[in-house]
Parts: C-alpha cells; sequence; structure tokens
C-alpha cells in the first residue's frame, strides 16, 4: 500500500496562512487520525491529500511521486464525507457503483463487487432505497460503502461519524477499527474527537494553528505530552493544569503552588535545575488523583469539592484547589464529603511539567 | 382555513365565479365557435352554445394527417397541419438545448470563480429587458442578409433559444446553488469529470428547476408570434403566424381558425402536465446532513 509524505505543506486563503508547513510521512496501512479543535487545519489537510484543495506551497507524494497536479480520480484515494454525500436520484446500488460505472467496468463485475461490499456493510436488503429512505447510520454505511468499493489503497475520512448520535458513534468506531484491520489499507481520518482518535488511530497528529504540535502513538501522546496544548486536549475529563513555582523542600526539587505541593522526579528535577524559567505549569490528569486520608508532606493537593458528576463505576469529583478547577476521577463507591478541603496525592511520575510561558513539556 | 368557514361572505363566491367566467369563458366559447359551421358563426340567430354541432372544421383543419377523406372538402390544404409539426419541431428543439445550454452556463456562473462573474450574472437577466419588438428588425436583417437565415428552422431555434436563456440561467442559477457542494466533491473524488459531475448528479438533483424552466420556454416559443411571423416562411411557418395568415382580405374562416386554437392548447397542456410530474419537493432527502 501506499506510503504517503506531506513535505512542508502550506495552504494560504489569500493573505490567511492556514497550515504553516506541514511535514509528515505516513507509513504502510497505518491509520493516521488528524485530530485538533476547529479551525486547526487538519480538513484542510486531508482534502489538500485528497485533490478538493489546491496546494499554495510544498509538495505531497505518494510512494516519492509528487501528486499536487493530479486530478482527485489519478490519486488513488476514496473519501467518505462528513454530511455522507450520497446521490439523492441514485439508490444504494447506484451510489456505490457510480465510480465503477464511469470506469465503464463490465456489469458483472460492479454486480458482483456492490454484493460484496453490501455483504460486509450490511445493506444487502436496503440496495434498492434512496438515500432518503435510510437512517443516519445507513447512510454513513453507504458512503463507506462507496469508499470500499473502489478498492483504492488509500481512504480518507473527513469527520465521519459527527454526524451520528453517541450509541451509534460507538458501534461505527468499532466498525471502522474492524474494517481497518480487515481490508489492511492506510487510512486518513479527520477527527475533533479525541476519544475516536484514541480508540482508532495507529498514529495520532494533534494539529493547532495550522501546525502539527505531536504526533505518534497513542500512548505515546498520552504519556508523554508534548506541550500543554497536546495534554489538555487528550484524554477525557482533560487534564488539570495548576501554576506553580519551583522550590527545594529538604533536598527534593518540588513545584508548589496555591494549595498543593508536588516533588518531581529526579530526571525531571534536573531539567527543572537547568530550566532558567521557574514559573512552571504542572499537569495532573484527573484518574492519576487519589484520595488520601493523611496528609503526604511532598505530594498534596488541597481540594474543596463541589460537584460531583456520577457516570456510573467512575465519579467525577469537580473541586476547587484554592482558586482553581481541579476534577478528580475516582471509583464510585468511594464518597466523599462535599464543601470540605481534603487532601490527595498524585505520584511524582504522573505529574507533567509544562514552561508556563512556552507552554512546552519540560 | 377561511375556506371552511361555513359563514363565508357571499361576495367572495361571486368575486370566484366571476374570476372563473373571465378566465374560462373564452376558451369555451372558442370551443362552441369550433364545433360551429361558418355560417352559423355569422348568424345572428344561433345562440353561442346552442346549435348543431360538426367537427368539420377539426377535418378540415387535420384532413391531411387523417386516414379518412372528409366528405365536405374538395381542396385538402396541408397547411395548418404542417404549421402543428412545425410548431411541435420548433419548441422542442428550441426548449431542448435553451435547457442544456442554460444549465451549463448556470452552472458555470454557480461554481467556477471567474473575473466579472456577477457581471456576467447580472448581465444575462439585462438582456431579458429587451422586448423582442426591438430585437425584431435588427434580427431581420442579419438573419435575412448576413446569414441568410430566414425561412429556415435553424434561424427560428437560435433566436428563440437566444430569447429564452437569459431567464433559464436565472432560474437555474437559484437551483444549482442549493446543490450541495459535496455531492460534486464526492462525485469529483469516484472519478467524475465536469461534464459528468454537470450530466449525472447535477442536472438529476435540479429536476424540478428544469421542468419549470421547460414549461415556461416552452410555452413562450409555442405562442411567439411576432419573430415567427417576420422570420419565417410557408413552408416552416408555426401555427399562431398561421392562423393569424389565415385571415384574408375575402374570407375569414372564423370555425377553421378556433379549431386550430384548440389543438394550439393542447400539446403546451400536455407538455405542462409531463413537465410539472417532474416538480416534486425534496429532490435532495438524504443526501447530506441536515
Amino acid at each position: 500500500m501506499p506510503i504517503i509524505e506531506l513535505k512542508n505543506l502550506v495552504k494560504r486563503y489569500g493573505s490567511f496562512k492556514v497550515l504553516h508547513g506541514i511535514n509528515l510521512k505516513m507509513v504502510e496501512n497505518e491509520f493516521t487520525v488528524f485530530v485538533g479543535p476547529s479551525g486547526c487545519g487538519k480538513s484542510t489537510t486531508l482534502r489538500m491529500i485528497a485533490g478538493l484543495e489546491t496546494v499554495t506551497a510544498g509538495d505531497i507524494t505518494i510512494n516519492g511521486n509528487s501528486i499536487i497536479n493530479l486530478e482527485p480520480k489519478s490519486r488513488d484515494l476514496a473519501m467518505v464525507f462528513q454530511d455522507y454525500a450520497l446521490y439523492p436520484h441514485m439508490n444504494v446500488a447506484k451510489n456505490m457503483s457510480f465510480a465503477l460505472r464511469l470506469q465503464r467496468a463490465p456489469k458483472a463485475e460492479i454486480k458482483q463487487k456492490v454484493e460484496a461490499v453490501a455483504e460486509t456493510l450490511g445493506l444487502t436488503d436496503f440496495l434498492h432505497r434512496k438515500p432518503g429512505e435510510l437512517s443516519g447510520g445507513q447512510r454513513q454505511r453507504v458512503a463507506i460503502g462507496r469508499a470500499l468499493i473502489r478498492d483504492s489503497g488509500t481512504f480518507l475520512f473527513d469527520e465521519p461519524l459527527s454526524n451520528l448520535d453517541a450509541k451509534l458513534r460507538g458501534k461505527m468506531r468499532a466498525e471502522l477499527a474492524l474494517m481497518h484491520q480487515r481490508v489492511n489499507k492506510n487510512m486518513i481520518y479527520v477527527t475533533h474527537d479525541q476519544i475516536e482518535a484514541m480508540t482508532l488511530a495507529d498514529r495520532i497528529v494533534v494539529m493547532h494553528g495550522g501546525h502539527i504540535q505531536q504526533h505518534g502513538s497513542p500512548q505515546e501522546l498520552f504519556n508523554e505530552p508534548c506541550n500543554k496544548f497536546v495534554a489538555g486536549f487528550l484524554g477525557s475529563p482533560p487534564m488539570n493544569f495548576l501554576d506553580g513555582d519551583v522550590i527545594s523542600k529538604n533536598g527534593v526539587v518540588c513545584v508548589e503552588g496555591d494549595g498543593f505541593i508536588v516533588a518531581v522526579s529526579d530526571e525531571k528535577g534536573k531539567a527543572l535545575n537547568e530550566q532558567k524559567s521557574k514559573q512552571i505549569t504542572i499537569g495532573v490528569r484527573p484518574s492519576d488523583l487519589t484520595y488520601s486520608e493523611e496528609k503526604q508532606a511532598l505530594s498534596n493537593f488541597a481540594l474543596r469539592v463541589v460537584v460531583s458528576e456520577y457516570i456510573g463505576t467512575q465519579s467525577v469529583l469537580l473541586t476547587k484547589c484554592f482558586t482553581q478547577d481541579v476534577s478528580v476521577e475516582l471509583k464510585s463507591d468511594q464518597i466523599l464529603p462535599k464543601n470540605k478541603i481534603l487532601n490527595f496525592t498524585a505520584l511524582a511520575d504522573k505529574v507533567h511539567l509544562f514552561d508556563r510561558v512556552t507552554e512546552i513539556a519540560i | 382555513m377561511a375556506m371552511q368557514n361555513k359563514n363565508t361572505n357571499p361576495t367572495f363566491y361571486l368575486l370566484m365565479i366571476c374570476l372563473i367566467v373571465m378566465s374560462l369563458g373564452p376558451i369555451l366559447l372558442m370551443l362552441a365557435t369550433s364545433f360551429k359551421t361558418n355560417v352559423d358563426v355569422y348568424d345572428v340567430s344561433v345562440g353561442s352554445f346552442f346549435f348543431t354541432p360538426t367537427i368539420r372544421n377539426y377535418e378540415s383543419v387535420l384532413c391531411n394527417v387523417l386516414w379518412y377523406e372528409p366528405s365536405h372538402v374538395d381542396y385538402c390544404d396541408p397547411t395548418f397541419g404542417r404549421a402543428l409539426g412545425n410548431s411541435l419541431f420548433i419548441a422542442i428543439i428550441s426548449t431542448g438545448i435553451t435547457l442544456v445550454l442554460g444549465t451549463m452556463a448556470a452552472y458555470a456562473l454557480v461554481r467556477f470563480k471567474f473575473i466579472g462573474q456577477s457581471t456576467v450574472s447580472m448581465t444575462t437577466l439585462l438582456m431579458r429587458m429587451v422586448p423582442p419588438a426591438v430585437l425584431l428588425v435588427p434580427v431581420f436583417g442579419i438573419w435575412t442578409f448576413q446569414f441568410g437565415l430566414d425561412g429556415t428552422y435553424a434561424g427560428i431555434i437560435l433566436i428563440y433559444t437566444a430569447m429564452n436563456l437569459p431567464f433559464v440561467i436565472w432560474i437555474l442559477q437559484s437551483f444549482i446553488v442549493q446543490v450541495p457542494i459535496q455531492l460534486e466533491e464526492a462525485a469529483k473524488m469516484d472519478g467524475a469529470g465536469s461534464m459528468q459531475i454537470l450530466f449525472l448528479v447535477v442536472m438529476p438533483i435540479i429536476k424540478p428547476g428544469l421542468a419549470a424552466a421547460a414549461i415556461f420556454t416552452f410555452r413562450i416559443v409555442w405562442n411567439e408570434f411576432l419573430l415567427g411571423n417576420a422570420l419565417l416562411d410557408r413552408n416552416t411557418r408555426t401555427v399562431p403566424v398561421t392562423i393569424v395568415n389565415s385571415i384574408t382580405e375575402y374570407d375569414i374562416d372564423w370555425g377553421v381558425i378556433m379549431a386550430t386554437g384548440m389543438l394550439l392548447a393542447i400539446p403546451p397542456l400536455i407538455f405542462t402536465f409531463l413537465a410539472s410530474k417532474q416538480i416534486i419537493t425534496g429532490m435532495t432527502a438524504g443526501a447530506v446532513k441536515g
């Protein structure tokens, strides 16, 4: 399957620069997910790969050959659109076979392929229906079928699940993951939903403001975010950030702020000592905070529970650490009193440190 | 809802009846006259609607297409039958050309970015503001002396197409704007070229617009008299021109004229009926979310 490479890709609308030089290499059979808030340039990147947007500067190569001057149909890509984009005047079978019919493929072959794809997607009973007579999930499946039938080397997905309700989205997500295992092709997927990104991706590309912030496996990005943006974007509920200063207590490097003190690991302590700025933002994931009866000398968060959100097995406590908001994820059977200052603790290696000004991880 | 109110003002019904009489009256009168002999038409003592009907007028009009020879016709004048054929041919061909060109122009105006896009879009409408009578003299001169197109089907179809294009472009633009751009992008990804996108994706979706434009164009062309009268010769004349030309200083055969008029009304009725079946709402249902 093809290897797609983006080389210093730039997109400008008039004088407004949307993409500031994107460099990325997608290896074979990889499920790459572009994730980021709206307007970060992820869809634009995808549409440039698809050939629906022109490239202002830079290059896109497939297996080393530049494709930026090729028509979309010559790029060996298939695309699934956010709002399905099914042809309303054609039935499901015609919708899926449109590309094949344009290529003037033999009728028997078209029929056989349509039936095979419909079978895998569970659409066999709907082949003669018009898109208007299908539910959202079925329409999305037809859109995926239309891409599948083309047997392209690469699949592009532009937020394909964002129009479905929560339950269906979960189901389709699993189906997509299954499909990736089965068809073994390059998939490039754009979403603003970090859960989709985490669950589906082999590699996540986090974008913000037209730059790639970080890319790597979901585990890498979750455990070692390179900056405050990536740390805050991935994970649900999002990471807590607290401002503090570097101090030394009993020979241990600590970060102290209003209502908390936390010791840092030796490795990070060294890095902190080399750091010029002593103004630090610490990041702690809600699930890494645990309640402790005793006040721990070197890792203590004094939190006042304001609201407790029961989700099921887990509960999310919205708390105040002095004036800053902190959320804590706990097992639901651990019931804590509200409006009382309680002590929480976190393991030193679970605490992320960021420069407060540059927001880069230390 | 006012209709369901039992105490509706009687003047409402009076007004309705007036309107119905005004719109249907002339047609009924024409229908009645078409079944009268020429003698009855001029006879004051014969009522408008109470007389002995005859189909002689229709037989005279259609004498050269009928399977039998009407006994009362000594010389079969092929003019009316031929004129009907001409009218149908000219109207259908020019409607077809207008729609194809109009769709292509409207699509280009909506989807392609080029300098003067909005100016061109406005100018097409501006052309509508010139009355055909103003066009008549220059068109006659140019068609006759420069291109030798007078009396040909090509000449009249050309001017009818030119006349109707601006409005068709204008109507279709508003329909094309509503076609979701994602559909065209999807077609592009599926490997369709610009023309394939236009004819296989856009055109079927804007069917209601095409039907409306087709009805409009067909009827204008069908009823057009001024240009037809100036440009056509005896072999290519359309029905409206033929009718007027059959009024001579020696004889006005009202019965035959009315019968032709009735026959003239049938094709646009059928055409409108067929075309309006295409005007169904919700053509894009299920195409995209929302």
